[in-house]
C-alpha cells in the first residue's frame, strides 16, 4: 500500500466518522447503533495508519495477501451485523404487532363506550 | 356460556355483509366481531354503515395477527368459546352450533371444521389436497394424532386454547402449526365434518409462488413445535 492510497483511505474514513458523529448529534442515528460503526471505522483507520499491524496479522494467520484478510474480516463483520439486524427486526415486528392489537382493542372499547352513551341519552 | 365468532376480514367488501348476516341468523347465541386487517377497500365503511361490531387494526398484520387480535379480545372479555370464521363466504354458519355442542359434549379443547371426513362440498384443488394430506401425515408423525383438515380456517377453541393463542400465535399461514401447538400441550382436538364453499369473493392468500414458501415454512414450524419443551 502506497502513501497516497493510505491518505485517501484515511480521509474517507475520517469523513465517514464525522458523518456518523454528526448524525448522532442531530439524533437521526441512535448512539447505540452508531457505536459498532464508529468502532469499525476507528479500527480500519488504525490499520491504515500502521500497515505493520496488518502485515503481522497476515503472517500470523498464514494468509497470503493482506487484502484477502480485509475481505474475510469485512465479510464476517457484515454477516454478523445483518444477522443481528434480522433478530432486531424480528423482535420489533412482534412488538409492532402487539401495539397494533392493543390500539385496535382500545379503539373498540372506546367506540363501544360511545355507542352506550348515545343509547343512554 | 359466552361464545364469540371471530371474523377476520381483509378486503372482503363483497362478502363481509352476507357473512355477518349469516352468522347472526344461524348462530344467535354467539357474539361476533369482525377484525378488519387494515383493508384497502371499503370493508370498514360497510361494517360501520351496518353497525357491525368491528375491531379495526390500524396497520395490516396479516391473517395470524388479525385472528390473534380476536383471541385476545375473547380472552379479556371472558369468552368460554371462540371460533374463527372466514369473512369471504367459504364457511357456513349453520355448523357453528353443532361445533359448540361437540366441544361441550365431548369435553374437547378445540373443534376443527373438516372438509375431508365426509368429503362433501368444495374440496379444494388437487394439488392443494396433496399438500393438505402431507400436513396430515406430518402432524401424525410428530404428535400421533390424525387431523384430516389441518389447514381449515374454521376452528373453535375452548377457554384454555383461547389463552394459549392470545399469548402466542403464528404470523402467517398459522393453521397447521397452531394445531400442533395445541396437541403438544396435551389438549383434545376433534373434527366435525363440514361443507365449505368455493371462494366467492376475494382471492386466496396462497399464490403458486407463495406455496413453496408455505410448505417449507409450515413444515419447519411443525418440526420446531415438535421439539419444543
Amino acid at each position: 500500500m502506497n502513501l497516497k492510497l493510505q491518505i485517501i483511505v484515511a480521509v474517507v474514513i475520517l469523513l465517514a466518522l464525522a458523518g456518523i458523529a454528526n448524525m448522532v448529534r442531530r439524533e437521526t442515528l441512535d448512539i447505540k447503533f452508531a457505536l459498532s460503526w464508529l468502532t469499525v471505522g476507528a479500527l480500519v483507520l488504525v490499520l491504515d495508519i500502521f500497515p505493520g499491524i496488518m502485515n503481522y496479522l497476515v503472517h500470523l494467520l498464514g494468509i497470503e495477501l493482506p487484502v484477502n484478510m480485509m475481505f474475510f474480516f469485512g465479510f464476517c463483520f457484515t454477516l454478523f451485523l445483518v444477522f443481528i439486524l434480522t433478530v432486531k427486526v424480528s423482535r420489533q415486528s412482534e412488538q409492532l404487532k402487539r401495539l397494533t392489537q392493543e390500539v385496535a382493542l382500545l379503539e373498540e372499547r372506546l367506540m363501544k363506550g360511545e355507542s352506550c352513551k348515545k343509547k343512554d341519552e | 356460556m359466552k361464545k364469540l365468532v371471530i371474523i377476520p376480514a381483509y378486503n372482503e367488501r363483497g362478502g363481509i355483509e352476507r357473512t355477518v348476516r349469516d352468522v347472526m341468523a344461524c348462530a344467535p347465541d354467539f357474539d361476533y366481531v369482525v377484525v378488519n386487517d387494515c383493508s384497502t377497500d371499503d370493508t370498514l365503511e360497510i361494517c360501520r354503515k351496518n353497525n357491525f361490531h368491528v375491531i379495526n387494526l390500524p396497520v395490516n398484520l396479516g391473517i395470524g395477527g388479525g385472528v390473534q387480535t380476536g383471541y385476545v379480545y375473547a380472552w379479556r372479555n371472558g369468552y368460554d368459546i371462540a371460533v374463527q370464521f372466514d369473512g369471504d363466504g367459504q364457511h357456513n354458519a349453520r355448523y357453528l352450533n353443532a361445533m359448540a355442542d361437540k366441544l361441550e359434549n365431548e369435553r374437547l379443547d378445540m373443534v376443527i371444521g373438516s372438509r375431508y371426513i365426509k368429503k362433501e362440498g368444495f374440496q379444494s384443488s388437487g394439488i392443494r389436497r396433496i399438500g393438505i394430506r402431507y400436513f396430515t401425515s406430518l402432524i401424525k408423525l410428530v404428535t400421533g394424532k390424525k387431523i384430516t383438515d389441518p389447514t381449515s380456517g374454521m376452528r373453535m377453541a375452548g377457554r384454555d386454547v383461547i389463552g394459549i393463542y392470545a399469548k402466542n400465535y403464528p404470523k402467517d399461514y398459522p393453521e397447521p402449526e397452531s394445531v400442533v401447538t395445541i396437541l403438544k400441550a396435551g389438549k383434545q382436538v376433534g373434527e366435525l365434518p363440514v361443507q365449505m364453499n368455493a371462494r366467492e369473493e376475494g382471492i386466496s392468500s396462497i399464490s403458486p409462488r407463495k406455496s413453496v414458501y408455505y410448505m417449507i415454512k409450515v413444515s419447519l414450524a411443525i418440526f420446531i413445535e415438535a421439539i419444543r419443551r
